[in-house]
């Protein structure tokens, strides 16, 4: 196993995020590779710095020290951090962030605007292929707050996708949902993750997400302290 | 779905803020409208006037910006009319006048020679044009017909004149507002009814095949030189119909309140507009993370918070363009004013009253939309 940002989709190299008074450290020196199609879970306790990290990785957020690279190349050297958010990552949250005005299927065009070229009708269609992928079809034309939690997050997917990226983030995607609606999306992840290759990066606080990933990696005071697919290298 | 259906539906999201930016906008913008309205429609039909009685020349005594303060004697009319240039000449008194009974309409009154220019647009609705030796007797606009309420065979007593009751021998229609809300005597009368000799006159300077400017040149330049031998200090200055419209002080008046107005309108727009998108900034901080955070760039974001003034001040517009002509209309209901004011509103003031608005919106929405770009993603994405 190569440990180089070429090898990997995404490669956090020794990045430093420091609090603006300076004192703490948010993360400390923290190396992360993601491949191709790999499904990672970012566990820790509150305030470990994990979803300080994936803002690093989703570039909403720059490193005080450190390096991020995607396919090899290192993205503080690149003026289109949007244009790449937009076109290269799916975001997920766990409080949704759906825009209330907007039906289902309109808030799964918004990050279309910035994609790849397409007439409105193209927008739309796409939108609905999406709703159908993660079965909101028929609530299409529901806005947020017409949708149960679930479905919210089922939309949320569904928009994540619009630019059809290779990476996922999700940050605590499960937690607001219940036990139903959560095994629901994560069965939506698993199925995503495979069809479509995509590479996984999910923040949580849940053993059962963590179970679902293939790689589990361990948080506490702004480093990473365990890493499972270095304890298999380790164990190969 | 369209970016600007996008935009649309951020402002019907909130309809009561919507509308009442709107309404307040409106308001601002309609009182400017209405006022420019008034400037231009007069400045129009005088114009139009002018134009249609093939006036080429308006004289008036020299430094007497208020028009109706001209007063000269018959010894210049009688001298222009001797040049060679002038085809025909018309001259007339004015001055403003009320009626017994009626003293709250004001109106003008004005002497005519039965050759004025004036009688050949006029359209008599109803009786007969003054004619040689006509006495106390009066032409009346249908504006002031219906504001004294009086008809053909009626009488009117002017104030100025209580001793002597005018019959009413017609009522008529002018493209002048002024004039469709005045009246007219003789010359005889008119000198009586205003105390003056002259208050202006009009030439139509005879073209021999040309456009008539070299004439119209000389017959200015012979105009401003000529001295009545028992008053020289009074001096004439002849202006075209385009220059005189202009000069008129009460225009200026007029015009000069309207862009007062526009500009009291203008900072009131900016700052409703200003107040309206900041909060919408504010409120929204968290939404714009979220479309910051799925890849939308400064500019975008930008775009949409200057689209969402720019559609607002055109709602604006629309709704102060009716304000505008509603209140215009109303005011023409009115008889203290009817006789000046005339109603409607042209393209070019809707125009100039919407790019004001659009102006409005785009000043008004740059700084919120400014604050709103800079927003960083997780900073927007953390506010409660």
């Amino acid at each position: 196993m190569t440990d180089g940002p070429a090898d990997h989709l995404l490669f956090a190299d020794n990045v430093v995020k420091t609090y603006p008074d300076g004192a703490v450290h948010a993360l400390n020196g923290v190396t992360l590779g993601v491949r191709p199609a790999q499904y990672v879970a970012i566990t820790g306790p509150s305030g470990c710095g994990k979803s300080t990290l994936l803002n690093m990785l989703g570039v909403l957020d720059r490193p005080d020290g450190g390096e991020v690279y995607f396919r090899g190349a290192p993205l503080s050297q690149r003026r289109d951090l949007d244009h790449f958010r937009a076109r290269e990552i799916g975001f997920v949250f766990q409080s949704f962030y759906l825009i209330p005005t907007l039906t289902a299927r309109e808030n799964v065009q918004v990050p279309m605007f910035e994609g790849p070229k397409r007439t409105p009708r193209a927008r739309a269609q796409k939108a609905d292929e999406l709703l159908e992928l993660v079965g909101m079809a028929k609530r299409a034309n529901h806005r947020p707050t017409k949708l149960s939690v679930g479905e919210r997050q089922r939309v949320a997917l569904a928009r994540a996708l619009a630019n059809d990226p290779q990476l996922l983030l999700a940050d605590e995607p499960t937690g607001n949902l219940d036990s139903e609606n959560a095994n629901k999306v994560l069965d939506l992840f698993t199925q995503l993750q495979k069809d479509r290759n995509l590479a996984l990066v999910v923040v949580t606080h849940s053993d059962e997400v963590a179970q679902r990933a293939n790689r589990v990696v361990k948080m506490r005071d702004g480093k990473i302290v365990s890493d499972s697919a270095a304890a298999r290298g380790a164990q190969q | 779905m369209y970016f600007f259906a996008f935009i649309l539906k951020n402002l019907l999201r909130r309809p009561i803020r919507t509308a009442l930016t709107v309404l307040g906008l409106a308001v601002a913008v309609g009182s400017m409208v209405a006022l420019l309205g008034v400037a231009d429609n007069v400045q129009r039909s005088v114009e139009s006037a002018f134009d249609t009685r093939r006036v080429d020349l308006i004289v008036m005594q020299k430094n007497k910006p208020l028009g109706l303060d001209s007063d000269f004697g018959e010894f210049f009319t009688d001298e222009a009319r001797k040049l060679p240039e002038v085809e025909r000449l018309s001259e007339g008194v004015v001055s403003n006048a009320t009626a017994k009974h009626n003293e709250g309409v004001m109106f003008l009154v004005q002497g005519w020679k039965p050759d004025n220019f004036g009688f050949e647009d006029m359209e008599v609705l109803n009786g007969r044009l003054l004619k040689a030796g006509d006495t106390y007797k009066v032409m009346i606009g249908k504006t002031l017909a219906s504001n004294l309420n009086r008809k053909v065979g009626d009488t009117i007593t002017f104030t100025a004149d209580p001793d002597h009751p005018y019959e009413v021998i017609a009522v008529f229609k002018s493209r002048v507002v002024f004039e469709d809300g005045g009246a007219i005597v003789s010359f005889p009368d008119g000198q009586a009814l205003t105390g003056k000799k002259v208050t202006g006159f009009s030439i139509r300077v005879k073209r021999e095949g040309g456009d008539g400017a070299a004439q119209i040149d000389a017959v200015k330049a012979k105009i401003a030189a000529l001295r009545d031998p028992k008053d020289k200090s009074v001096q004439l200055d002849a202006q075209s119909p385009e220059t005189y419209v202009e000069s008129v002080s009460q225009l200026k008046l007029i015009k000069a309140v309207s862009w007062i107005v526009s500009v009291i309108a203008f900072v009131i727009g900016v700052i409703t507009m200003v107040n309206t998108m900041a909060m919408s900034v504010m409120e929204r901080t968290h939404e714009i993370g979220i479309l910051r955070a799925v890849g939308w760039p400064r500019r975008r974001v930008m775009s949409m918070i200057l689209g969402e003034a720019v559609l607002l001040a055109l709602a604006a517009a629309l709704v102060g363009a009716v304000v505008a002509a509603g209140g215009l209309y109303a005011l023409t209901r009115s008889p203290k004013v009817n006789g000046f004011i005339e109603p409607g509103l042209s393209p070019w003031v809707v125009a100039l009253g919407t790019a004001i608005t659009v102006l409005i919106g785009v000043a008004g929405g740059a700084y919120p939309a400014y604050r709103a770009a800079r927003l960083l993603p997780t900073e927007a994405l953390r506010h409660d």
